[in-house]
């Protein structure tokens, strides 16, 4: 029942990004809507497409898995908008440049650096889009029992056709539009849980007790094969059989359902915080490990700096008529995105006290669906979920339709340049393409690959941009080996991560969450490389042009 | 010269090609010496402005997980952890305070470069 929520909002997108196809004419067109938007529309547009899974979902999602510090996420994608302004927004504009790889060439001059970009275009679009796509999946699963593949088949359906039928000028509404819904699926409810919760479950967010045990009998799906340390013994009812469990360290194979008895100890994750914890209250990252100012400042950096990179969202950036509007733009979002993520806290909150069985199913990513039904199992606690779903399945499609984008601009308008109709079957095939990959991906942590994403764009792209934006020095060569770098340091490092699997402490740490060695590193690659060789010679009159008011 | 007119957009990819061909550089309408010296005044002042607002940045994105990781949770406002306001709450509208004050400050340094008698577009304030 719950999952017709997401047919209205799959419907209004269709029809909103119809009424785009009139204008479309171009292939310019197709990707920035012939520069026409304003700042205000233009910074809704920029929120809708940035607000994703992750944000509608995972951050909450995170903090009941990790604690409080997770809360720093949407503080890093927030001050992601502040440094574009400052850094990049206007001059970039101005480059002219349709795409992050046009503005290689546009900047340095070498059709070699344009087709490298447009490589790691595809590298960061794809580590965004799997997850979320994969979400899409899991929230549908989980309030209507549809098998995984329904979800992503429908949120891939939904997202090539608008793109198909209108490209960027229909995104810029459709984007808007979904800002403002998932704006307002995510505070109504939020105070609807915070009015409906009652008193006790209030104090009790704000004062939360360690889930040392459990409550009442707890059934739990783990998502994935699982390591519990268990403290005490204990028999659980593992998929209808009564197991008997040793206190040490016990592998829950994925989906599995084990049934723990009332009163029982619950067991313990390495690398998470029990909720409610001492080490889970505490506001800094990482709480299993050491060095939890490390792990913060890593993620502050990479979303911050990683923001102004990711390809989707610099594009959006030129459909701003000027670099005036474009900086303008970016203010604004800064402040539409704050006045989302303030309400992040009172899902995180409440899921660490409503449902704190998600820490060890790892089915975390689902805590902002499931906390209605706990508050109340009637129709209301039905609508409000039903509300949710919607709301998370707008995030999907919105940020799904500028990556899509991003990544059919990449392959047919830098890799292998053509036409219009080219570019909409590109975007199709991608779409395809993506739904396939995430379709065996079903176990994936959408926080985690998601923020990966913002590792490489921050390790990559940002030192470009910047560089090229402000310092006349900067060649091709010296961007070309200092992206390589840039990209090894952060993609290589983290797949390195996932196949050596170290056990927690510092190795683990930076393999994991590399943006504070890859960003540093890459900068400075870039520019010893640079400094080797001459600029070309009309780089200081290319990089003084963006900073002159093109109405001049 | 209506901003709503559709407008011809040209891929530097195109103008890159179609300088290299003529043999000049890939900048498409050079500058005037007069210009390029605006700019690069535009440019040192933005550097300045910008230093400022990346200075309070990096107080709020490096120095406060320093100063919440220093100060007990159990310290509260009324039934609110201090820290658990610090990094839920009161980000947010210093951020939007600083991208205000910025782009305030990126827009007069702008302006000031700007000719005499040159009729202004209506701006915001």
């Amino acid at each position: 029942m719950t999952a017709l929520a997401v047919v209205p909002v799959v419907l209004a997108t269709l029809l909103i990004g119809a009424r785009g196809v009139a204008a479309l004419r171009s292939t310019s067109d197709f990707l920035v809507a012939s520069r026409r938007v304003s700042p205000t529309l233009n910074a809704a547009a920029v929120s809708g497409e940035y607000l994703s899974a992750a944000s509608f979902l995972g951050t909450a999602g995170l903090v009941v898995k990790n604690g409080v510090g997770a809360l720093w996420y949407p503080v890093g994608f927030t001050a992601g908008y502040l440094l574009m302004l400052v850094l990049v927004a206007a001059p970039m504009r101005r480059t002219g440049a349709l795409t992050v790889p046009d503005f290689a060439e546009a900047r340095l001059g070498s059709p070699g650096l344009r087709r490298f970009s447009a490589v790691v275009v595809l590298v960061i679009a794809g580590l965004y889009l799997v997850p979320q796509f994969t979400a899409a999946g899991q929230v549908l699963t989980l309030v209507s029992g549809t098998p995984h593949w329904v979800g992503i088949v429908v949120a891939g359906a939904a997202v090539s056709i608008t793109l198909a039928l209108g490209g960027m000028r229909a995104a810029t509404y459709v984007q808007a539009f979904q800002f403002v819904l998932k704006l307002l699926l995510f505070i109504v409810p939020a105070i609807w849980l915070l009015v409906a919760a009652g008193a006790d479950t209030r104090a009790e967010a704000v004062r939360p007790a360690e889930y040392a045990a459990f409550p009442r009998p707890t059934e739990v799906t783990f998502r994935l094969d699982t390591r519990l340390q268990v403290r005490e013994p204990v028999t659980v009812l593992a998929d209808g059989v009564p197991v008997r469990l040793e206190p040490g360290e016990h592998v829950a194979p994925g989906d599995a359902t084990w049934v723990f008895p009332e009163g029982a100890a619950v067991p313990e994750i390495a690398g998470a915080a029990l909720p409610g914890s001492g080490t889970w209250q505490r506001p800094l990252l990482d709480g299993g490990n050491w060095h939890p100012l490390l792990a913060t400042w890593s993620v502050l950096v990479a979303t911050a700096l990683g923001t102004m990179g990711l390809p989707h969202v610099i594009v959006r950036f030129h459909t701003s008529p000027d670099g005036r509007a474009a900086r303008r733009t970016a203010a604004i979002t800064v402040g539409l995105l704050g006045s989302f993520y303030v309400f992040t806290v009172v899902y995180g909150l409440l899921g660490g006290v409503l449902v704190p069985e998600l820490y060890l199913s790892g089915a975390t990513d689902t805590a902002v669906v499931a906390l209605p039904s706990r508050v109340d199992g009637g129709t209301t606690g039905d609508v409000f979920t039903a509300l949710l779903t919607a709301g998370a399945f707008a995030a999907f499609l919105a940020t799904s339709l500028g990556l899509l984008l991003a990544l059919a601009g990449a392959l047919a308008h830098d890799l292998l340049p053509g036409s219009l109709r080219r570019l909409r079957l590109t975007a199709l095939l991608a779409a395809g393409v993506i739904v396939l990959l995430a379709l065996p991906a079903a176990r994936i942590d959408v926080g985690a690959v998601v923020t990966s994403a913002f590792a490489v764009a921050a390790s990559t792209f940002c030192p470009m941009l910047v560089l090229g934006i402000w310092w006349r020095g900067l060649t091709a060569r010296g961007a070309f080996v200092g992206m390589a770098v840039g990209l090894a340091s952060s993609a290589g490092v983290m797949a390195l991560g996932l196949v050596a699997q170290p056990g927690p402490g510092l190795v683990a740490l930076l393999l994991g969450q590399p943006a504070l060695f890859s960003v540093p590193l890459a900068f400075l690659t870039m520019v010893a490389v640079s400094r080797r060789d001459r600029p070309l010679p009309g780089a200081e009159a290319a990089m003084l042009r963006l900073h002159l008011d093109e109405r001049t | 010269m209506s901003r709503q007119r559709r407008v011809a957009v040209t891929s530097p990819q195109t103008r890159v090609a179609l300088a290299a061909r003529r043999g000049v550089s890939a900048v498409p309408r050079s500058l005037t010496g007069e210009e390029l010296r605006v700019a690069a005044r535009i440019r040192r002042g933005q550097l300045r402005v910008a230093a400022g607002t990346l200075a309070a940045a990096a107080l709020l994105l490096v120095g406060l997980p320093v100063l919440l990781g220093a100060v007990p949770v159990a310290l509260r406002v009324g039934p609110f952890p201090v820290v658990w306001i610090a990094v839920a709450l009161l980000p947010y509208p210093v951020l939007a305070v600083l991208a205000h004050w910025q782009l305030r400050r990126a827009e007069r340094t702008e302006d000031g470069t700007e000719q005499a008698g040159r009729d202004l577009p209506d701006r915001a304030r």
